[in-house]
C-alpha cells in the first residue's frame, strides 16, 4: 500500500531524512519509534502532503502510484489520512460542519451523493462513543478550547468516519492518561481491518501494548536504523535507544 | 469660494424660515469647520487617511428634485422589523412604521426639546462640524421610558438613481428613556455610480437601566466616501451593545465615542470590516470610562483583500478616582493579499488604580497549518481559505442578534466576492 523508497528530504537547507526505507502492506500495523527530533513528524507530514519541505532525493508510492505531484487534498480523498501531533485550532468554525464538509468531500470524490441530515447525526452519534466524545463538542469550533487529550480524541473520531486506507498517527498517544489512552487505542482497534494499515508514530512503548503492531521501526537521525517485530518495542522500553547510535 | 461655502449659503437662502438658534448653529459650526478645515496627514489622528478626494469633487446639497420614484421593493429591508426610509436624504414618513412607544421628531422639534445634542462643546472633529452646518436629512427617534421594543428598528438611508454628484449630512438621534429596550439597525445601502457624499452624525443618549443594541449596515456604493460619527452617551447601569458592518464606500471614517456618565454602564462593541481593490476603511474609537463599575468591550475585525487599506485606532480613558472599570480591547485583522495594509494603533490611557484592562492587536495572513489541516480531511485549499475567513468572520457574525439581522449579514458576507 505504502512503499517509501530511500527518501531524503530537507528543510530550510538542514537534511532532516537521510535515505528512509519503508515498506507497508494491507492489513499490517508498523510502529515507528525514535527520540524527539528524529525526522518522525516530517515523514509523516511528507507523506500527507505537506510542501515546505524539499525531497531531495527518492520516492513515496501509494498504491503502487507515486504521490510526488498529489495535492494534499487528493491523497487524502485517496485514503491517506494523519492524525496531528498537534492538531489545529480553527476558530469560528463549527466542528460539526466541517466533519460534515470532510465526509462529504470524500463522497463527492466517489461520486456518491452528500450525507442527510440524519443519517450523518446518526453517525457522528455512534462514533462519539467509541472516543468517549460527548455532544457538546459539535456544537464548539473546531478544537478550539478543547483539552490535549480531547484534540487527539478529535483525530480519531475523524479518522473512523472518514475511514481512511492509510492511517498514519502522529504521537497521538503523546500527553495523555491511561483513560485517554485506553479510549485512543480502542479508536485504533476498531478502525484495524484487513483492507487497511496503520503507521503509529510514538517515542512511548505504552500505546503498543493496547494497541499491538505487526512491525516496529526505529528511525534515528533521519534513517531506520534497526526493525522489529512488536518484541522490538519491549526491548526499547528496557535499553533506551543509545544501543542502537 | 469653495464648493462647500457656495452649499452652505445656498441652504441658508433656501430655508429662511429655519428657527434663528438653529440657524446660528450652524453658522457657528462652519466658521468651526472653516478654522479646522479638512484633516491633513499631519493630524496624528488622522494621518492614515487621505481625505482628498471629499475636497476636491464639488458634490451639492441633495435637493427636493433627488427624491426618484419610490422603488417597489426597498433594498436591504429586514423582515420582522420595524422600519424609517430615508432615500436620497429623504424622509419618507408614509413608509415608515413604528411601534407604539417610539416617536419621530423633525431636527427642529428636536431642538427644542434639547438642544444640548447639537452643542459642538469644543469637539475638533471637522465632520461633526460640517454635519452640524449642513445637516439636511435623518431624524430623530424617542423610545419613551419603560418601553421594551420586542422588534428591532431599521433607519435606511438609501442612496439610488442619481443624476450628479450630491452630498447628504444625515444627523439621527436617538434617546432611549429609562428602563428601555431597543435595537436599532443603522443601514447605510447606495445604488449608484455616480460620486456621492455621506456625512451622518448619530447622536445616542441611553438613559438609567435602559438598553440597547445598535447595528450599523454599511453597503454604500464603492462610489461613496462616508464620513460618520457615532456618539454615545450611557447614564447609571445603562446597556449598550454594538455590531458594525461594513463592506462599502471606497472611502469609509468612522470616530465613535462612548462616555459613560454614571455608574454600572456597560458596552459592547463587535467590528467587522470587509475591504477590496482599492477601498480604505478607518476606524477610531474612543471609550472613556468617566464613573465606576462600569465595563467594556471591544473586538474589531478586518478582512483585507487586494489593495485595500484599513486603520484601527482605540483608546480606553479610565479616569481619575473611577473605580472598578473593566475595559478589554481587541483588534484582529487579516491579509488576503500581500498589497493589503493594516494600520492598527490599539492604546489606554489609565489615570485610576483600580482597573482590570486588557489589549490586543494582531495582523496576519491566513494560517497555513490550519489550510493544511483541512487539505489532510479533503477539502480544497481553495474551499479551506474561504472556511478559515468565514470562520474569522463567524465570531463576530454569530454574535449579532436577532437572528434576522444576523441571517441578513450573513448572507451578505457570503456573497462578498463571491
Amino acid at each position: 500500500m505504502l512503499e517509501i523508497k530511500n527518501l531524503c528530504a530537507a528543510v530550510e537547507n538542514k537534511e532532516i531524512l537521510k535515505g528512509v526505507n519503508l515498506n507497508v502492506k494491507q492489513g499490517e500495523v508498523h510502529a515507528i519509534m525514535g527520540r524527539n527530533g528524529s525526522g518522525k513528524s516530517t515523514l509523516a507530514n511528507l507523506i500527507a502532503g505537506k510542501n515546505n519541505y524539499s525531497v531531495t532525493s527518492g520516492e513515496v508510492y501509494y498504491k503502487g502510484k507515486n504521490i510526488a505531484d498529489i495535492s494534499p487534498e487528493d491523497r487524502a480523498l485517496n485514503g491517506i489520512f494523519l492524525s496531528f501531533q498537534y492538531p489545529v485550532v480553527i476558530p469560528g468554525v463549527n466542528t460539526t460542519y466541517f466533519l460534515k464538509e470532510a465526509l462529504n468531500a470524500k463522497r463527492r470524490n466517489r461520486e456518491k451523493d452528500e450525507i442527510n441530515a440524519a443519517d450523518f447525526m446518526r453517525l457522528i452519534k455512534e462514533k462519539l462513543k467509541e472516543v468517549d466524545l460527548d455532544e457538546t463538542y459539535l456544537k464548539r469550533s473546531v478544537n478550539d478550547g478543547f483539552s490535549g487529550g480531547e484534540k487527539k480524541r478529535n483525530e480519531i473520531l475523524q479518522m473512523l468516519i472518514l475511514e481512511p486506507e492509510l492511517a498514519i498517527l502522529d504521537e497521538t498517544d503523546s500527553g495523555l492518561d491511561i483513560d485517554a489512552l485506553k479510549t485512543i487505542a480502542h479508536g485504533i482497534n476498531q478502525y484495524r481491518r484487513e483492507d487497511r494499515a496503520i503507521i503509529l508514530i510514538t517515542h512511548y512503548q505504552r500505546l503498543l501494548k493496547y494497541a499491538v503492531p505487526d512491525y516496529v521501526h526505529v528511525l534515528m537521525n533521519g534513517r531506520i536504523v534497526k526493525s522489529g517485530g512488536k518484541e522490538l518495542a519491549l526491548e526499547l522500553e528496557e535499553k533506551g535507544y543509545s544501543w542502537l547510535e | 469660494m469653495n464648493y462647500l461655502q457656495r452649499q452652505f449659503h445656498a441652504l441658508l437662502d433656501h430655508c429662511p424660515d429655519e428657527r434663528k438658534e438653529i440657524r446660528s448653529l450652524r453658522k457657528t459650526a462652519f466658521d468651526r469647520f472653516n478654522q479646522l478645515g479638512f484633516p491633513t496627514k499631519k493630524w496624528e489622528e488622522w494621518q492614515f487617511t487621505d481625505f482628498s478626494e471629499i475636497r476636491k469633487n464639488e458634490y451639492r446639497l441633495a435637493s427636493g428634485k433627488d427624491l426618484p420614484k419610490i422603488p417597489d421593493k426597498i433594498p436591504g429591508l429586514i423582515p420582522d422589523t420595524y422600519s424609517v426610509i430615508i432615500i436620497n436624504g429623504h424622509y419618507q414618513p408614509q413608509l415608515t412604521k413604528l411601534p407604539m412607544g417610539v416617536s419621530v421628531k423633525s431636527h427642529e422639534e428636536f431642538f427644542q426639546f434639547d438642544e444640548n445634542v447639537y452643542s459642538l462643546n469644543g469637539n475638533k472633529n471637522p465632520f461633526l462640524a460640517l454635519n452640524t452646518a449642513l445637516m439636511n436629512s435623518g431624524v430623530s427617534l424617542i423610545v419613551e421610558p419603560d418601553s421594551i421594543i420586542e422588534k428591532p428598528i431599521q433607519i435606511i438611508h438609501l442612496t439610488t438613481a442619481l443624476s450628479d454628484q450630491f452630498m447628504n449630512h444625515p444627523r439621527l438621534v436617538l434617546n432611549i428613556g429609562k428602563n428601555s429596550q431597543a435595537a436599532l439597525v443603522e443601514h447605510y445601502i447606495g445604488e449608484t455610480e455616480i460620486p456621492y457624499f455621506v456625512n451622518p452624525v448619530t447622536q445616542v443618549l441611553i438613559d438609567g437601566n435602559a438598553s440597547l443594541n445598535h447595528i450599523r449596515i454599511l453597503e454604500e456604493d464603492v462610489s461613496c466616501c462616508h464620513t460618520a460619527t457615532t456618539n454615545y452617551i450611557l447614564k447609571n447601569d445603562a446597556r449598550l451593545n454594538t455590531t458594525s458592518f461594513s463592506s462599502g464606500a471606497k472611502l469609509f471614517r468612522h470616530d465613535i465615542k462612548l462616555d459613560f456618565t454614571g455608574d454600572g454602564g456597560e458596552a459592547v462593541f463587535n467590528g467587522l470590516c470587509l475591504t477590496e481593490d482599492q477601498q480604505h476603511h478607518d476606524q477610531h474609537v474612543i471609550v472613556d470610562h468617566q464613573q465606576n463599575f462600569c465595563q467594556s468591550r471591544q473586538l474589531f475585525k478586518y478582512i483585507l483583500a487586494d489593495k485595500s487599506s484599513g486603520v484601527f485606532n482605540g483608546k480606553v480613558v479610565v479616569r481619575k478616582n473611577t473605580k472598578q472599570t473593566d475595559a478589554d480591547q481587541s483588534n484582529r485583522n487579516l491579509l488576503l493579499s500581500p498589497s493589503a495594509l493594516m494600520n492598527a494603533n490599539p492604546q489606554l490611557e489609565i489615570l485610576s488604580d483600580d482597573v482590570k484592562c486588557s489589549h490586543g492587536s494582531s495582523t496576519g495572513e491566513l494560517d497555513d497549518d490550519a489550510i493544511f489541516y483541512l487539505q489532510t480531511r479533503g477539502i480544497d485549499s481553495e474551499t479551506a481559505k474561504l472556511l478559515l475567513i468565514h470562520g474569522f468572520a463567524n465570531e463576530i457574525i454569530e454574535k449579532v442578534k436577532p437572528i434576522s439581522v444576523q441571517d441578513y449579514i450573513h448572507n451578505q458576507f457570503t456573497d462578498w466576492r463571491s
